[in-house]
C-alpha cells in the first residue's frame, strides 16, 4: 500500500516538474532578426545595416510603365495610353476623373502600398540606429557608416521632394520613427519649410557622399553621390522658383500650397545650384542620345533607379504586329509631342524656313524624334513600321494597338536592324546631366533681362549632342539675340523633347501653370491612309483630356488621411 | 442531456428457454442488454397491477403473474418492452438502447458530474445519434442535433494540404514561420454561439475529426463560460467535448459492422450546350461593342455536332466526373474486462472514393480517394482498489490520393471551361487543346499521375487516479499525461501531357503546352508534437444535506508545429461547488492561465467564473401541488474568459523584427543582387489576449414522468479587447498599423430544446427538436470617422456584408443617362442600377451599406424516430433561416474568367444565363445584360445576395435487429441490418445549386460538391 503511495508522490513530483518552467527553448525565435541584429554593435562590416540601406533604394520607383502599366507622361500632353477604357490609371489622371479617394494607386505615394512615407520611415530608422554599428571601412578618413547615413538622408530628401511636388507642403517628421504608441496626427509643414528642409539636407550631406566618377562602379554604381545631392537641390530649387509655387500659388496666402509671395531671387538660387553641378566637372553629355539609357555608368548619369538587363520596355511598349518580337504597344505618343521636335536644322516645324513637309512629316527632323517615337515608315526590326490604317502595326483587329499611329521608342534598345529584342540596360534615369543644363538655362533665363551666352551654350550642347546640324552660324537653329520670353519658349520646348517620358513633362506643365491650357484640349494623333503609293495624314482626336484648375495643380491628400487626422489640411478644391 | 429520454420500448422475446419445476403463477426470467449482458435493477411490472420487482445481479427475476398477463420491463437508457407471459417457458428479455440517451452522469470538461448538478449550458448526443450518418468524419452527424452549434459544410471532400506548409527560400535560409496546426476537418465549419470551437477528446485538446462514431460515447457542446473556464486563456471559445467509450466490466462484447454506400454529387451547375454558349457569347461581345466571333455556320456545327473536332460540344462535367462514387467502412469494437482490468479496442477502416473518372489504361488510381485505418484502445487497470491506471492509445494511418493536377485545380478548370473549348481527343487520338488551353482537362484528371498524402498519427493518454480517502475522506488525486504526434507527408507523382491543336485544313497537329515527365517528389508537409500534462486534487464530500466538491488543477500544454518554437499554455485553477440538498447550487472557479507567445511578463491572466442554480422542482409548492412536474431547475452563470489568438496575427508580433529579402535591389554595374533587409510588419508590444464577459441563463424542465423535457438558454456574450487595426491608421507612420486590442462585439441569443418520448406497448417513439437563434452586434469598432452613418460597422451585426443596393436594371437609355453610376462607367439599358445613398450623383464607396447578414441567424433540427420489435427508424430534419449567401457575380451571371487573352475569349456559361436581360425580356430578366468583364455589373451589391435558407432531410436510417432465436441459431448475440442516407432531400431558396456548397462561393470558389449518400450495412455482435 505504501509502495503505491510512493509511486503516487513520484508521479506528482514528475508532473510538477513538467508543469514548472524548465527553460528548454529559446524565448524568441532565432530566425527572427531584431533591431539589434540589423544594427549590430559588434559587426565591423555592417553587413546587415548595409542590407537595410540597400532595401531603402528599392523604395525608389522604377518609372518604366509604372502608373497602371503606363508611363506617367502618358497622363500629360505627350502621350496617351493605348489601353482602352476610362479605368486606366493615366487616363484617370489626364481626364480629371479622380478625386481624393480614387487617386490611382501608383500616384498615391502618400498612403497605400506605394507610399513614400515607408521610405522616409526606413531612412529615419537607419539614421537613428546606424551609429551603433562599428563599421571599419572608411571613406575620407571616417567610418563608412557616415557615408551610408548620408545616402539614407539623400533618399529621404528625395522621397520628401516627390511628395512635395505632388501635394505641396507635407508633415516633416524629422528623425523620429513613430511607433504604435505615438500620436501621429501631425499637421502639414509649409511648402517653404519643406523646401528649406530638403535643401538643408542636400547641403549637409553632399560632402560626405561618394563622389563622381564613382569608385568601384561594379559595386557602388547606383548609389547616391555628391553630384546626385547637388542635382536634386538644383531640381528642387527650380521647382520652388517656378510659377506654380513662386507667385502663382493656387491658394494665395496658403503656405501649404506654395510660397505666399513671389520672389525672383529664387530663380537665381536655382540657377546657382545648377551651375554648381556643372562646375563639379564630374558629368558630361554622352555622345549618343540613346546611349544615355542603354549604357551603365555613362558620363551623363547622375542618379538612377536600378533596373534589369532585359527587354521589358519593348514587351510593354514595342509596336504590335511583330510575331518574333512581342510588343503590346502600350504607349501612344501624341501628335503634339511629335510636332514639338524641330527639324534637323534646329528650326521648329512652324517656321516657314524649316523645310517641314506636311506630306512627308518625318524626314529631316531632329534625330531625337526617331529616338523617342516610332512613326509610320520608321526603321524598326529590319522593317519599315506600318502604322497606317490596317498596317502591320495598326491592324484594327480589336487588340491593343496605337491610338495615334505612333509608338514610343525611347528607352528601347537599338533594334532598328535586329529581328528580335535582346536584353539591354533598363535602369530608370532619375537625374542626368542634360536636365541640369536645362535647369540651369531655365533658371538663369529668368534672372537676366536678356539671355546670356551661357544659356545659349547649354541649349547648343544638347542640340549638338542630339545630332542637329550646326548650321552655317554654328547656332544649331537658335536665333541670336532672343528676348527672354522667346528663349523661355525655346527652353521649355527643348526640355519637352529632351526629357520626354522621363516624368518631367507631367510636372513641368504644372509648375509652369500651363496645364490648364494644354490639358483642356483634345489629345491628337495621326490617321494615316495608305492608298497605293500615296500616303495621306489626317490629325484626329484620340482622347479628350481635362484639367480642373486650380485644384488639380496639386494632388488631393488622400480622403482617409484627412478624415483620420484632424490636423491634416486638405488641398484647396478637393 | 436535458432533451433526452429514458423510456421507450423494444424487445425480443425468447421462447426457447427450458422450463424447470415451474411454480404456477410464478414467472421467472432474465433481462439482458444488446450484448446479452445481464441488466441488474431492471423494473418488471405486471401490467394493470401494482406488482413491481427488480432483476438481480444476474438479470434474473421471479414475479407473480399468470399466463396471458403482460409484463412491462423498464431499464434506464433502454426501450420499454412489453412481454406476454406464456405458461411454460422462462423469459429472456432483451432491452435495446434508446436512440436518445439521458444518463445521470454527464461529461463536463475534465470531469464527470451528476446531471442534476450541472449549472452550465451543455448539450450532448450519444453513440446512436452519431452512427446513423454515413460519412468520413463524425462531424457530419452534428448539424441539427446540437443546439448552439452551427455547422456548415463548405466542401464535399477533405482538402489535404499537398505542399509543405513552409519552405526554405531558394537562395537563402529565410523561412516563413507560423505554421498551421494540422486539422483533418476541411469540410465542416463549426461555430458555437458564433465562436470557433475547440475540440477536446477525452480531456485533451485534439483537432481530430476522423474517429469512428461507434467508438464515441458522447459528443457535447459546452457553450457557456462556466463550462469552459478551465481552459483559462482560451476559454472564450466554445468546446466540442468528445468522450470515447470506456471499458466496462463483463464478458467480451464484440461488435462488427460492415457498410457500404454510394455518394452522388449534389448541386452542380448545368453548363450551356456549345451552340447556346456561342450565341450568348456573341451577344456579350456585341453588348460590349465588339465584333461577334461565332457565325451561323458555327452555331449549326455546334448544334448538330457535325464537326466534333473543329466545333466540339463537350459536357466536361459528364466527361470527367462519375455519377456515383463509393464509400465503405468496416468497424470492429471489442469491450470487456474484469473488476481488475478492463479494455476496449476499436478498429476502423474507411475508404471514400472521389468523383473523378479514371482511365482503364492507367494502372494506378488517379481518382480522389481517402482511406484510413484508425485504432483506438483503452486499458483500465485497478492496481489497487484505490489506484487506477488507464492507458489509451489512438493510432491513425491515413492515405489520400488525388489526380496529379490536384483536384482543386481540376475543379477550377472544370467550372470555367466552355463546352466548345476543344475536343477531348483529336482524330488521331491525341489530347485536344488550343494555344490558350494547353493542358487537356481529361489528361489532367485521368492521365497526369497522382499525388498521395500520408498521415501517421499516434496519441497516447495515461490517466492515474488515486483515492486518498485514507488521508482525507473524499479526497482523490488524478494525473493525466498525453503525448501525440501527427505527421503528414506528400508524395507527388504527377506529370503533364502534351495537347495538340488539330487544324482540319491541312490535317496538322500543333503541339501546345508542354510535357512534364512524371515526378517523384517526397516532402514532409507537417509534423506536429503535442504534450499535455495535468494534475488535479479533487475533493467531494457530503455533510448531511450539504454537498461540497472542489478541484485544484494545474496543467501544461505544449504544441510544436514543424519548426516553430513551442506554444506553451499553462493553467492553474481552482474550482469549488456547493449545494444544499440538491436544491440550491453555487459554483465558482478561478484560473490563472498563460500562454508563452505573449510578451514576457505579460503572459498570464486571471480568468474566473461563477454560477448558481435552483432546483425549483424540489420545492414543496411544486412537489406537493404540481406532481406532473418532475424537475424544474433554474441556472445562471457568468464568466470572464480569454482568447489567446495572437498567433492568428503573426509569429512573435510583439517585437519589431526584420526579414532578409533576396534580390532586394541590384547593386553596381554588375547588378549583383545582394541581400536586403526590411522591417516586418509593425510590432505591437502591448498586445494581449482578447477577453469576454459571458452570461448564460437557462432552465431545464422535465414533465409528465420525464416524457417531456425542455431546456432553454439565453446568453449574452460580450467579447472585448478584440484585435483589430485602428481606424485612425494614419499613413504618415510609414508602415501599416498592426492589430491592437480595441474592438467590442456582442453576441446574444438563445436555444430551446424539446424532447418527447413515449411508448404504446412495444412501439417506442420519440421526437426531439431544437432551435437556436444567434444575433451579433459590433458594439465598438475603431473606425475612421465617416460622414455617412450607413458605412459604419459599429452598431451593425458582426456578420453584415457591405455592398451597393441594387434597384433593378436600367430599362432604357434615358433612365441610364439620368442615374448615378459608378465612376467612369457609362451605363446602358440592362445594367444594374444602384442606389445613390448620399445623392452625390456617383456610385462609389460612400454608397456601401449593409446588404446582408443583418438578421439574427436561426438554425434548427428535428429528430424523429421509433422502434418496434427490432424495427427502428430515425430521421433528422435540419434547416437554417435568415441565412444569406453571396455568389461571385460572374460565376452566376457571366462568363467565368472572361477576358481577352490575345484574341482568345474564354469563360464558361451556365443555364442561368438564359434569364439575362435583353430588350425583349426586360420585364422578366433575372440577370443583367451579358458582358465580358463589366465593372458596373460585377460590383458586390444586393443583387449578388441570395437566400441561403434551407431545410434538409439531413439523415435517415431504417434498421432491423433480427430476432434473437435466429441469432442464437447462428451463435451470435445479435444481427442488425440497416440502410441509411445523408443529404437525402433539400428545400432551398437558392435554386440551381446547393445552398451550402456552391460554385461561386467567395469563400470556396471552386468547391468539391456536397455528396448525397445512400448506405447499407450490417452489424454483427458476438
Amino acid at each position: 500500500m505504501s509502495n503505491y503511495k510512493n509511486i503516487f508522490w513520484v508521479a506528482l513530483i514528475l508532473l510538477a516538474c513538467s508543469i514548472g518552467a524548465c527553460k528548454k527553448y529559446e524565448q524568441f525565435p532565432v530566425d527572427k532578426q531584431t533591431r539589434s541584429l540589423v544594427f549590430d554593435k559588434y559587426d565591423s562590416l555592417g553587413t546587415n545595416a548595409y542590407a537595410y540601406l540597400t532595401s531603402m533604394y528599392g523604395v525608389l520607383r522604377d518609372g518604366h510603365n509604372v502608373v497602371g502599366s503606363d508611363y506617367l507622361d502618358a497622363a500629360s500632353d505627350d502621350a496617351v495610353s493605348s489601353a482602352e477604357g476610362p479605368t486606366d490609371a493615366v487616363t484617370i489622371l489626364s481626364t480629371a476623373s479622380y478625386n481624393s479617394f480614387t487617386l490611382p494607386v501608383n500616384e498615391n505615394i502618400w498612403s497605400g502600398s506605394q507610399s513614400y512615407w515607408a521610405g522616409i520611415r526606413m531612412a529615419n530608422e537607419f539614421v537613428n540606429n546606424i551609429g551603433v554599428v562599428p563599421v571599419q571601412q572608411t571613406y575620407n578618413g571616417y567610418s563608412m557608416k557616415y557615408e551610408w547615413k548620408s545616402e539614407a538622408r539623400f533618399l529621404r530628401a528625395y522621397f520628401y521632394f516627390e511628395l512635395v511636388k505632388r501635394f505641396g507642403g507635407v508633415p516633416l517628421l524629422g528623425n523620429k520613427v513613430y511607433t504604435i504608441n505615438d500620436n501621429i496626427s501631425l499637421p502639414r509643414n509649409s511648402f517653404d519649410d519643406c523646401i528649406k528642409y530638403i535643401i538643408s539636407e542636400c547641403d549637409a550631406i553632399k560632402d560626405s557622399l561618394l563622389t563622381n566618377p564613382i569608385i568601384s562602379p561594379n559595386a557602388y554604381y547606383g548609389r547616391a553621390t555628391k553630384g546626385a545631392a547637388m542635382a536634386l537641390k538644383a531640381r528642387v530649387l527650380l521647382y520652388a522658383a517656378s510659377p506654380l509655387f513662386n507667385g502663382g500659388n493656387i491658394d494665395g496666402a496658403n503656405p501649404l500650397t506654395g510660397y505666399t509671395n513671389a520672389d525672383p531671387s529664387r530663380w537665381a538660387q536655382a540657377a546657382q545650384a545648377a551651375k554648381d553641378v556643372i562646375g563639379l566637372n564630374s558629368f558630361a553629355l554622352d555622345s549618343s542620345f540613346t546611349d544615355v539609357f542603354l549604357t551603365q555608368n555613362n558620363s551623363e548619369i547622375i542618379f538612377i533607379r536600378q533596373g534589369d538587363n532585359g527587354n521589358a520596355v519593348e514587351s510593354a511598349n514595342g509596336p504590335v504586329g511583330f510575331p518574333g518580337a512581342k510588343g503590346l504597344g502600350r504607349t501612344s505618343p501624341t501628335q503634339d509631342l511629335v510636332d514639338a521636335f524641330p527639324m534637323n536644322n534646329g528650326l521648329p516645324i512652324s517656321d516657314p524656313a524649316s523645310g517641314y513637309d506636311p506630306n512627308n512629316p518625318y524626314v529631316n527632323r531632329d534625330p531625337r524624334l526617331s529616338y523617342t517615337v516610332l512613326y509610320n515608315g520608321a526603321q524598326w526590326l529590319n522593317t519599315q513600321l506600318q502604322t497606317y490604317e490596317g498596317g502591320q502595326s495598326k491592324p484594327n483587329t480589336g487588340q491593343q494597338q496605337t491610338l495615334t499611329s505612333y509608338y514610343m521608342r525611347k528607352f528601347m534598345g537599338n533594334f532598328e536592324n535586329a529581328n528580335s529584342y535582346g536584353a539591354h540596360n533598363e535602369d530608370w534615369v532619375i537625374l542626368r546631366y542634360a536636365e541640369v543644363l536645362l535647369d540651369y538655362a531655365e533658371a538663369e533665363n529668368e534672372t537676366l533681362p536678356a539671355p546670356s551666352g551661357e544659356i545659349y551654350n547649354a541649349i547648343v550642347a544638347l542640340r549638338k549632342r542630339a545630332g542637329i546640324s550646326a548650321g552655317t552660324d554654328g547656332m544649331y537653329g537658335l536665333k541670336p539675340g532672343l528676348r527672354q520670353a522667346d528663349m523661355r519658349t525655346v527652353i521649355h520646348n527643348e526640355r519637352r523633347v529632351e526629357l520626354a517620358f522621363e516624368e518631367s513633362r507631367y510636372f513641368d506643365i504644372r509648375r509652369w501653370k500651363i496645364a490648364e491650357t494644354v490639358m483642356n484640349q483634345p489629345r491628337k494623333g495621326e490617321t494615316i491612309i495608305q492608298s497605293g503609293s500615296a500616303t495621306t495624314y489626317n490629325v484626329t482626336n484620340v482622347l479628350t483630356t481635362k484639367f480642373t484648375q486650380p485644384k488639380m495643380y496639386l494632388y488631393p491628400i488622400p480622403y482617409d488621411e484627412v478624415l483620420k487626422n484632424p490636423n491634416m489640411k486638405q488641398n484647396p478644391g478637393w | 442531456m436535458l432533451f433526452s429520454v429514458k423510456s421507450s420500448f423494444a424487445v425480443l422475446q425468447d421462447t426457447t428457454a427450458k422450463s424447470v419445476n415451474r411454480i404456477p403463477g410464478i414467472i421467472t426470467g432474465k433481462v439482458i442488454d444488446e450484448n446479452n449482458r445481464p441488466l441488474k435493477g431492471a423494473a418488471i411490472v405486471v401490467k394493470g397491477t401494482s406488482i413491481v420487482i427488480e432483476s438481480d445481479i444476474a438479470g434474473l427475476f421471479e414475479i407473480k403473474a399468470n399466463p396471458g398477463a403482460i409484463l412491462i420491463i423498464k431499464y434506464p437508457g433502454h426501450y420499454i418492452a412489453e412481454v406476454k407471459v406464456k405458461d411454460d417457458k422462462d423469459l429472456t428479455i432483451k432491452l435495446l438502447d434508446t436512440h436518445i440517451q439521458s444518463p445521470d452522469k454527464v461529461d463536463v470538461l475534465y470531469d464527470k458530474i451528476d446531471q442534476s448538478a450541472q449549472l452550465g449550458s451543455v448539450a450532448t448526443i450519444y453513440t446512436n445519434q452519431l452512427t446513423t450518418t454515413p460519412a468520413s468524419l463524425y462531424l457530419y452527424a452534428l448539424p441539427g442535433q446540437l443546439p448552439g452549434l452551427y455547422a456548415q459544410q463548405v466542401s464535399g471532400f477533405s482538402a489535404v494540404q499537398t505542399a509543405p506548409q513552409t519552405s526554405n527560400g531558394l537562395f537563402t535560409n529565410v523561412v516563413t514561420s507560423h505554421n498551421v496546426a494540422p486539422n483533418d476537418n476541411s469540410e465542416i465549419n463549426l461555430k458555437i454561439r458564433g465562436q470557433k470551437a475547440i475540440t477536446i477528446i477525452d480531456g485533451v485538446q485534439r483537432e481530430i475529426s476522423s474517429i469512428d462514431p461507434e467508438s464515441i460515447e458522447s459528443v457535447s457542446v459546452l457553450k457557456d463560460g462556466l463550462s469552459t473556464i478551465l481552459l483559462g486563456i482560451n476559454s472564450s471559445k466554445g468546446i466540442l467535448l468528445v468522450t470515447t467509450k470506456r471499458p466496462t466490466i463483463g464478458a467480451p462484447r464484440i461488435s462488427f459492422t460492415a457498410e457500404t454506400g454510394i455518394q452522388q454529387s449534389l448541386g452542380l451547375p448545368t453548363p450551356l450546350p456549345a451552340y447556346q454558349y456561342a450565341y450568348l457569347y456573341n451577344e456579350a461581345l456585341q453588348n460590349d461593342g465588339k465584333a461577334p466571333i461565332y457565325t451561323t455556320a458555327d452555331f449549326n456545327a455546334f448544334k448538330n455536332h457535325t464537326d466534333p473536332t473543329g466545333h466540339p460540344d463537350v459536357n466536361w462535367f459528364k466527361t470527367i466526373l462519375n455519377d456515383y462514387s463509393p464509400l465503405t467502412s468496416y468497424k470492429l469494437n471489442v469491450n470487456g474486462g474484469t473488476q481488475v482490468a478492463r479494455y476496449t479496442i476499436s478498429l476502423n477502416y474507411m475508404d471514400q472514393g472521389g468523383i473523378f473518372k479514371t482511365a482503364s489504361a492507367v494502372p494506378y488510381n488517379t481518382n480522389n480517394d481517402l482511406n484510413r485505418y484508425v485504432i483506438n484502445s483503452d486499458l483500465s487497470v485497478d492496481v489497487t482498489p484505490k489506484f487506477k491506471v488507464d492507458l489509451q492509445l489512438f493510432g491513425r494511418i491515413q492515405q489520400g490520393t488525388e489526380p496529379g493536377g490536384g483536384y482543386g485545380n481540376i475543379l477550377q478548370t472544370l467550372y470555367s471551361l466552355p463546352n466548345n473549348a476543344y475536343p477531348v481527343y483529336n482524330p488521331n487520338g491525341s489530347f485536344g487543346g488550343t494555344s490558350f488551353y494547353t493542358n487537356n482537362l481529361l489528361a489532367q484528371s485521368e492521365n497526369s499521375g497522382y499525388i498521395q498524402t500520408n498521415n501517421h498519427d499516434v496519441l497516447a493518454n495515461l490517466d492515474l487516479n488515486y483515492n486518498m480517502s485514507s488521508f482525507l475522506k473524499g479526497l482523490s488525486f488524478r494525473a493525466k499525461g498525453n503525448l501525440s504526434i501527427e505527421s503528414q507527408t506528400v508524395l507527388n507523382r504527377s506529370l503533364q501531357n502534351q495537347s495538340y491543336l488539330y487544324t482540319a485544313k491541312d490535317s496538322s497537329y500543333a503541339a501546345v503546352g508542354n510535357t512534364v515527365s512524371q515526378s517523384n517528389n517526397f516532402a514532409t508537409v507537417t509534423s506536429a508534437r503535442y504534450a499535455f500534462a495535468q494534475g488535479a486534487l479533487n475533493y467531494a464530500r457530503s455533510f448531511g444535506k450539504n454537498n461540497v466538491n472542489a478541484m485544484l488543477l494545474a496543467d501544461y500544454r505544449s504544441v510544436v508545429l514543424t519548426f516553430d518554437l513551442p506554444q506553451i499554455t499553462n493553467d492553474r485553477a481552482f474550482k469549488v461547488g456547493y449545494n444544499y440538498d440538491g436544491k440550491y447550487f453555487i459554483e465558482g472557479a478561478v484560473n490563472n492561465s498563460g500562454y508563452n507567445r505573449y510578451p514576457p511578463g505579460h503572459q498570464f491572466g486571471i480568468f474566473y467564473a461563477g454560477g448558481i442554480g435552483w432546483q425549483m422542482g424540489k420545492e414543496s409548492f411544486i412537489k406537493d401541488n404540481l406532481t406532473w412536474i418532475d424537475s424544474w431547475k433554474w441556472r445562471a452563470d457568468y464568466a470572464k474568459t480569454g482568447n489567446a489568438n495572437i498567433d492568428s496575427y503573426g509569429y512573435y508580433g510583439y517585437e519589431q523584427t526584420y526579414s532578409g529579402v533576396y534580390s532586394a535591389y541590384p547593386q553596381g554595374t554588375s547588378r549583383s543582387r545582394g541581400a536586403g533587409l526590411i522591417a516586418d510588419s509593425l510590432a505591437n508590444p502591448n498586445i494581449r489576449w482578447e477577453n469576454a464577459h459571458k452570461i448564460d441563463i437557462g432552465t431545464d424542465i422535465s414533465l409528465f414522468k420525464n416524457h417531456l423535457r425542455v431546456t432553454a438558454d439565453y446568453y449574452h456574450d460580450k467579447y472585448y479587447d478584440l484585435l483589430q487595426v485602428r481606424g485612425n491608421s494614419i499613413a504618415l507612420l510609414g508602415t501599416p498599423y498592426t492589430v491592437e486590442n480595441l474592438g467590442i462585439n456582442l453576441y446574444k441569443g438563445g436555444e430551446l430544446t424539446l424532447t418527447y418520448s413515449n411508448n404504446l406497448g412495444n412501439f417506442n417513439y420519440f421526437i426531439t427538436g431544437n432551435a437556436s437563434i444567434e444575433s451579433s452586434k459590433v458594439v465598438y469598432s475603431d473606425e475612421e470617422p465617416s460622414p455617412y452613418p450607413w458605412i459604419r460597422h459599429t452598431g451593425q451585426p458582426v456578420t453584415a456584408i457591405y455592398g451597393y443596393t441594387a434597384l433593378g436594371f436600367f430599362q432604357n437609355a434615358q433612365d441610364a443617362a439620368h442615374s448615378a453610376t459608378t465612376v467612369g462607367y457609362t451605363p446602358q439599358p440592362g445594367d444594374i442600377k444602384y442606389k445613390d445613398l448620399n445623392n452625390d450623383g456617383v456610385i462609389n464607396q460612400f454608397d456601401l451599406s449593409p446588404i446582408a447578414g443583418t438578421k439574427p441567424l436561426i438554425y434548427f433540427g428535428t429528430t424523429i424516430g421509433f422502434n418496434y420489435k427490432g424495427f427502428s427508424f430515425s430521421a433528422i430534419l435540419q434547416g437554417v433561416t435568415n441565412r444569406q449567401i453571396s455568389i461571385a457575380d460572374n460565376a452566376y451571371s457571366g462568363f467565368i474568367g472572361a477576358g481577352q487573352f490575345g484574341t482568345q475569349y474564354v469563360g464558361q456559361g451556365y443555364d442561368v444565363l438564359n434569364s439575362r436581360w435583353t430588350p425583349e425580356t426586360a420585364s422578366s430578366a433575372l440577370l443583367p445584360r451579358l458582358s465580358l468583364g463589366n465593372l458596373n455589373n460585377t460590383s458586390l451589391s444586393s443583387f449578388d445576395i441570395k437566400s441561403g435558407n434551407y431545410l434538409r432531410l439531413k439523415n435517415a436510417e431504417i434498421g432491423y435487429s433480427l430476432p434473437q432465436e435466429f441469432c442464437r441459431k447462428l451463435k451470435l448475440v445479435g444481427i442488425r441490418v440497416f440502410a441509411n442516407g445523408e443529404n437525402l432531400l433539400t428545400l432551398s431558396g437558392f435554386k440551381g445549386q446547393d445552398p451550402e456548397v456552391y460554385y461561386g462561393d467567395p469563400l470556396n470558389y471552386n468547391p468539391y460538391p456536397i455528396q448525397r449518400v445512400f448506405n447499407a450495412g450490417v452489424t454483427i455482435k458476438l
